[in-house]
């Protein structure tokens, strides 16, 4: 049976993220614009990155994707990290088909789990701008913020607990943390 | 003289516009990106009190960031002190950033690092400098901090000398060891507002270099002013000047001009 879901992901991750548009990351910790094109530089290096554009004063980077369907939250973020610096925002630019979003709650959207923070019940539809508010997503002051919008445990490790074995889920999946 | 530091303290304070970490005679908390290969060539001019003798030392570097954290240096060490130029040695340095606190435009970051460094030279100063004259040891820690965009940095070390290869260190035994010690400011003079990778960077910069043998408790402290261009986000040229204040530990050459170019090839191995 285990084999049957981890399979199950794999095919729904073949999918993953097919309807990101854009992604702005805003780096924290740098003020020069050779830090700046160091992580351009780095974010370039991903297969499926288009574009960068870059803003040194604010040190944001505008991603556009050649290859939406492998984009990978995680992967952005760690060339960042690589580059020597941390994220400190991660919008991500999604095009929504009649999700039904409620607070506190996971979503599978195209084989990816959102659970939503400090979000009231809605519909999402079209082109719509979600934040990624996990650890390492956000400084670590609105990390602890943040804290108060669940008591799931999955906030603090990235991951599903024991308690999530649906939809095409299971205990370890990875789950990013959300608002809008 | 303490006028003259005093005006320039008051010059780099007085700007408002952003800062520089990259310092030019000392190394700050951070390291380069992951997988980023840095080429350096320095030469340093320096002036001895018989200005027959001034030499010159020509310093090849090699840099790679490990991961985020880690970085490594690769240094040769060519010097004229026997007329005419000859390789004296090499050094190879590590550098592990071990705590990091960013947020927007500012940061405060510390790493540990150390140097092994092997030299055939002649000894004949009593002040340890891993960086062409002495074969040893060295290790220590870093502590950066950007304040309204100002760079401030401090680092202490232990530093440990041997024998150099063909040649005893001469001021005995107990004087092997010594603690290095600096604090450096940098700040960003161009541009006053960044719009794009190739504007041209200059930074200012003032360090305060120290060191005191912890036998003997003679110690020397240096000023060294730089100024640094940044070109195209990935080139660097430093030149800075390097003069003591203090001078009571015994070093034969204690003026000189550095010139220093640096280019970085960012993820050059993937």
């Amino acid at each position: 049976m285990k084999k049957f879901f981890i399979i199950l992901i794999c095919l729904f991750s073949l999918n993953t993220n097919a309807q990101v548009s854009q992604i702005t990351i805003q780096a924290s910790g740098l003020t020069c614009s050779m830090c700046s094109n160091a992580i351009n530089k780095s974010l370039k290096t991903l297969s499926y990155v288009d574009q960068v554009k870059s803003n040194i004063k604010n040190s944001t980077f505008e991603i556009t994707f050649s290859k939406p369907a492998l984009v990978n939250f995680d992967q952005l973020k760690k060339k960042v990290e690589d580059a020597g610096f941390f994220v400190a925002r991660f919008d991500v630019t999604m095009d929504f088909n009649k999700a039904e979003v409620k607070n506190d709650t996971h979503l599978n959207i195209g084989g990816v789990f959102y659970h939503f923070l400090n979000t009231k019940e809605s519909l999402l539809n079209g082109t719509q701008k979600i934040q990624v508010v996990d650890k390492g997503y956000v400084t670590t002051k609105e990390f602890k913020k943040n804290a108060i919008y669940t008591k799931m445990n999955c906030y603090n490790t990235g991951v599903m607990g024991n308690c999530c074995s649906k939809n095409g889920s299971h205990a370890g999946t990875r789950i990013y943390h959300v608002t809008i | 003289m303490i006028r003259i530091i005093n005006a320039l303290f008051l010059l780099l304070f007085s700007i408002n516009v952003q800062s520089q970490e990259l310092f030019v005679y000392s190394e700050p908390a951070s390291n380069m990106a992951a997988h980023t290969l840095g080429l350096r060539m320095a030469g340093n001019l320096m002036a001895d009190k018989n200005p027959l003798h001034n030499s010159f030392m020509l310093t090849p570097e090699l840099m790679y960031g490990v991961s985020r954290n880690i970085m490594l240096h690769a240094e040769g060490f060519f010097t004229d002190f026997n007329r005419p130029i000859e390789f004296n040695g090499g050094a190879l340095y590590g550098k592990f950033r071990f705590y990091s606190n960013d947020e927007i435009h500012s940061h405060f970051r510390m790493a540990a690092y150390g140097r092994a460094a092997v030299n055939k030279n002649f000894i004949h100063q009593e002040a340890i400098d891993l960086n062409g004259y002495n074969s040893g040891y060295e290790f220590g820690l870093i502590s950066t901090k950007l304040i309204n965009k100002l760079a401030v940095s401090s680092g202490v070390s232990f530093v440990y000398a041997a024998d150099n290869i063909g040649n005893k260190f001469i001021y005995g035994d107990k004087n092997r060891k010594a603690l290095s010690y600096n604090l450096s400011i940098g700040n960003l003079f161009l541009p006053k507002e960044y719009t794009n990778y190739n504007q041209l960077n200059v930074n200012g910069m003032l360090e305060a270099l120290c060191q005191t043998n912890l036998h003997s408790g003679k110690t020397y402290v240096d000023l060294a002013p730089s100024i640094q261009f940044i070109i195209l986000s990935k080139m660097r040229i430093d030149l800075g000047y390097r003069f003591p204040l203090k001078n009571d530990l015994s070093r034969t050459m204690q003026r000189s001009i550095m010139l220093r170019l640096e280019y970085n090839i960012f993820n050059a191995f993937n």
